[in-house]
């Protein structure tokens, strides 16, 4: 990050609401792979502070965050969807490569499951006559 | 445990007090390594206020460029936002996080500068 921010130790401090969600995701090839919705912290060790493990992507994980009455019906709604996986479209924080304006990743958006949503929608789209 | 578990939660001192909502998490890398990441980020501690509006604009960080008049008026809704450190947290419940210090114990927040 071009405009990092050091604390008294000369560490990287960073804002996880303001400086991850709701950021752009970028594949290796800069094509864009939806947005970070959520963020994944582990606990290492009982009693260790929270480490950031993954991303969390796709309107399921969106509809989690919402703590809205519309977002739950949202959430169970695609649990209804057979066709689409309800479990969170996770992207590991070991395939990122840098955390900027963007998030740039190290793999291709053809193998993360946050383009579920998408190829589930183009499938249906592809029957429609005409398409 | 996702961010949003803990983002917008109510925050109570030991003594039961409202100290405000979370708005942020602060995170330090200096977490183990992460794959091609490097080194990982890992939770400082909690940003907490009364007023949420203009903390994801970013009007409450020192060096963010913007309407004189925006940031002394987020400078100003966000001066009694409180930095709480990870270690203070005695529970986390559904809908509120209880701490084990007192409110009057907890320092400003330090804005980032950019």
């Amino acid at each position: 990050m071009s405009d990092a921010t050091l604390d008294d130790n000369g560490k990287l401090v960073i804002e996880l609401g303001f400086d991850l969600l709701d950021r752009q995701i970028t594949d290796k090839d800069g094509l864009m792979s939806g947005k970070v919705d959520d963020v994944e912290l582990t606990v290492p060790r009982q009693g260790d502070p929270p480490v950031v493990t993954a991303l969390l992507a796709g309107p399921g994980v969106l509809a989690h965050r919402s703590h809205t009455a519309f977002g739950r019906w949202i959430e169970s709604f695609r649990l209804r969807l057979n066709a689409i996986d309800p479990s969170p479209a996770r992207i590991s924080f070991g395939v990122v490569r840098r955390v900027g304006a963007a998030i740039e990743i190290t793999v291709s958006r053809d193998e993360l499951d946050v383009m579920s949503s998408e190829r589930w929608a183009g499938r249906i789209v592809t029957r429609i006559p005409g398409s | 445990m996702r961010a949003s578990d803990i983002l917008g939660l109510v925050v109570r001192d030991a003594d039961g007090q409202e100290v405000g909502q979370v708005h942020d998490i602060r995170l330090v890398r200096d977490a183990p390594i992460q794959g091609t990441f490097g080194l990982g980020y890992r939770v400082t501690g909690l940003v907490v206020g009364a007023a949420g509006i203009g903390v994801r604009l970013g009007f409450d960080r020192g060096a963010v460029r913007g309407p004189w008049i925006l940031k002394r008026l987020f400078a100003w809704l966000h001066s009694d936002s409180r930095f709480v450190p990870w270690e203070q947290i005695d529970a986390l419940a559904d809908d509120e996080l209880r701490l084990k210090a007192k409110m009057e114990a907890l320092e400003p927040v330090r804005p980032l500068p950019r």
